[in-house]
């Protein structure tokens, strides 16, 4: 319990501190950071705790609140890790000065209130109060992306607050459907919404219910995990908030919803088999994997062009998580890796942003001339992204395509691959534009590099570890993740 | 007693579904804003009705929650909008009345439909209210997708949310104390910061029209 607090109270304290810091400091942002750090150690604590075979399960007779499996200390240490980086390269930090003061306190307030409710959406056990988490990320997020009140922002931020407001209300709909009929069959008591309680029960609730139910989940989970056609405010939210929002947005905030539905889905299949479960999410897997591919095609802007390549994302793990326990496997490795790869390059794409003053592809020239610690990451973030060994989402994509092989799916693992190739052949001709040629005039060339450059060299680091030996913890976390979801 | 019971909670939905309707046909905001008000008062007493023959003093106090916040302070906190972004009067939808009408019937089926097994099932005295809970929260995303002016939108959301507190409190009999104070919370968050936007957008566009938001494609 002790050290589910150390995850959960430092971005607490980071939030009021923040709150409380007025006007901005830098000592103040610091120690955010190192708030962060402490938080980021409990996840990983935990984690090596729940490899050891001793999960947190909190069973006060009331219920209990908490509730830390594998699954939640994989997604915990990702979220964690991401804010240390998002808090880390956030704006407040840096001697040169970047945006006003107020500003660095705003973003600092409302980065930890989102990290805290990530946080404790991946450890609470009531389905229904991660519902709440989850639509309270929705808030917290949506007061961040509109940080630098122009036009654009405050349309994304509009957007996003709407259609996923609208979206996870359905998703309350459908939790409130499986109560309904947990309750019809068994009775109130404690606890009568906790997720091990409900899959116990699973097997004698009403089927047509429970498909009724799921349906809403996943279309109101799904608007929030940017599954087609339910993306639509994505690509805008991501590309027009401050990019260590659109890291933590990106990288992690999609994970926590795409986690809510597999614990669900381990309901329902435990109630009337995996079946319909399977087909609904290979439905939605491959319409945003395709919507995803073919809008890396046709971009122009590139942090729009993160934002889609994370909607094909999603959808691969969708699909993952459709094909068994091979795919599941192969799902949250590659949730693991994207939240690394996505999360680095949005942060340098707002490192590029700032230098160029652009966001169009065509106007970021001589990028390894100009920004020669930007250049040569952000490629590698891309080449990452595409799948390419060493980096870990080769492993991961791999996986995945195996395990539809190995499930009889060959027209599935057909279609993944075709839109591998041509998210590869998009994303290389985007960024082979971006890294060579002479540098516009007006812009500097060279650049210091320093602790953000090391900082941000950390998480490619990590994805070639991940992409060249996968070590023995994660592989045993990642195996326990998926036992404690299969029936 | 139990006739009764049941003819009192469907009096109450079928209310809530006729003021979602109102939001159709009328035009203006303070139209909206009193059937929303409406709205919210029947929730309440839908939620009092379980309390009461349900034996279950907890949802007490959700009616009372429901009254202050979604009856009283929200609507207060419309008008308050209002009175700022200083709406014109028309409110023109994306669609016009008669086929936003013939669109709401057919969501009503829809919801009918739906509801069939879980009426199979249920063996409470409310269950006539949950087609009518679940064509509310059809009509109320209907309201929502067809309407220009941000604020429309909001309220749109906030009979979302009165449409799900209804599902939950005729399906179930309320869902446990602690989420509905998580709800409640989220809810009054959600809209709060639904209200900067709102006035953000004012601010930024000069109109609250979401027509004018079209700045981001592709």
């Amino acid at each position: 319990m002790l050290i589910l607090a150390g995850v959960l109270v430092p971005p607490l304290l980071a939030l009021l501190l923040a709150l409380a810091v007025r006007p901005y400091r830098r000592a103040a942002g610091w120690l955010g950071v190192a708030l962060a750090g402490v938080s980021l150690l409990s996840a990983v604590a935990l984690a090596v705790r729940v490899v050891a075979g001793l999960p947190i399960v909190d069973s006060a007779p009331s219920g209990g609140a908490w509730r830390v499996d594998a699954l939640s200390a994989l997604l915990a240490v990702s979220i964690a890790f991401v804010s240390l980086l998002a808090s880390l390269l956030g704006p407040g930090l840096a001697a040169d000065g970047d945006g006003p003061p107020a500003q660095s306190r705003r973003f600092r307030i409302y980065m930890n209130a989102f990290a805290l409710t990530m946080l404790t959406a991946v450890t609470i056990q009531n389905v229904a109060l991660m519902w709440v988490a989850i639509e309270a990320t929705t808030i917290a997020s949506a007061m961040a992306i509109s940080l630098n009140r122009t036009k654009a922002s405050v349309e994304a931020s509009w957007k996003y607050l709407l259609v996923c407001s609208v979206g996870i209300a359905l998703a309350f709909a459908g939790t409130v459907l499986a109560y309904f009929d947990f309750v019809s069959t068994g009775g109130q008591g404690p606890g009568s919404l906790n997720w091990s309680v409900l899959r116990t029960a699973a097997p004698s609730l009403h089927p047509e219910l429970l498909r009724l139910a799921f349906a809403f989940i996943v279309v109101g989970y799904g608007t929030k995990a940017g599954l087609a056609p339910m993306h639509t405010w994505l690509p805008d939210a991501h590309s027009e908030a401050p990019s260590p929002i659109s890291a933590m947005m990106s990288g992690v905030l999609l994970a926590v919803a795409l986690y809510a539905i597999a614990r669900w889905k381990a309901v329902i299949d435990a109630s009337i088999g995996p079946l319909f479960t399977t087909s609904v999410l290979i439905a939605f897997g491959i319409a945003s994997a395709v919507v995803g591919t073919f809008s890396l095609v046709i971009q122009r802007h590139y942090k729009r062009m993160l934002a889609y390549s994370s909607v094909e994302h999603v959808g691969l793990v969708a699909i993952g998580l459709a094909l068994g326990p091979l795919g599941m496997f192969a799902a949250w490795l590659h949730v693991v890796n994207h939240a690394l790869a996505k999360s680095t390059g949005f942060l340098l794409a707002g490192r590029i942003l700032h230098r160029y003053d652009t966001t169009q592809i065509s106007e970021v020239t001589g990028l390894l001339k100009v920004m020669p610690w930007t250049g040569p990451l952000f490629a590698a973030c891309v080449l990452a992204l595409v799948g390419l060994p060493p980096f870990g989402l080769f492993v991961s994509e791999f996986l995945l395509i195996r395990a539809a092989v190995m499930g009889g799916r060959m027209w599935l693992a057909a279609i993944v691959l075709l839109l591998l190739l041509t998210a590869f052949i998009a994303l290389l001709s985007h960024l082979n534009r971006m890294l060579y040629g002479d540098a516009p005039a007006g812009v500097t060339s060279g650049e210091r590099g320093g602790w953000p450059a090391i900082a941000l060299a950390v998480p490619v680091l990590l994805l070639i570890v991940l992409g060249v030996i996968l070590p023995g913890p994660i592989s045993t976390l990642l195996h326990q993740s998926v036992a404690s979801l299969m029936p | 007693m139990t006739g009764l019971f049941s003819q009192l909670v469907m009096l109450g939905s079928s209310g809530m579904l006729l003021t979602a309707l109102i939001v159709l046909w009328r035009r203006g905001l303070p139209a909206y804003i009193a059937a929303y008000r409406w709205q919210s008062w029947l929730l309440a007493a839908v939620v009092a009705t379980i309390a009461h023959f349900g034996d279950d003093t907890s949802l007490y106090w959700v009616a009372g929650a429901l009254l202050v916040l979604k009856g009283i302070a929200i609507p207060a906190l419309l008008g308050a909008m209002r009175r700022r972004v200083g709406v014109t009067p028309q409110v023109t939808p994306f669609v016009n009345t008669e086929t936003s009408l013939l669109v709401a019937s057919l969501l009503v089926v829809f919801a009918y439909l739906l509801a069939r097994p879980w009426m199979a099932v249920s063996h409470l005295p409310t269950r006539e209210g949950l087609p009518l809970a679940m064509a509310l929260l059809f009509v109320s995303l209907f309201i929502i997708v067809s309407r220009k002016k941000a604020v429309t939108q909001v309220i749109g959301f906030l009979m979302l949310e009165n449409a799900i507190a209804l599902l939950a409190a005729v399906g179930t009999y309320g869902v446990p104390l602690l989420v509905e104070l998580g709800v409640f919370l989220d809810a009054l968050m959600g809209f709060l910061v639904m209200q900067i936007f709102v006035y953000h957008i004012h601010e930024t566009f000069d109109t609250i029209d979401v027509d004018e938001l079209t700045r981001l494609r592709h």
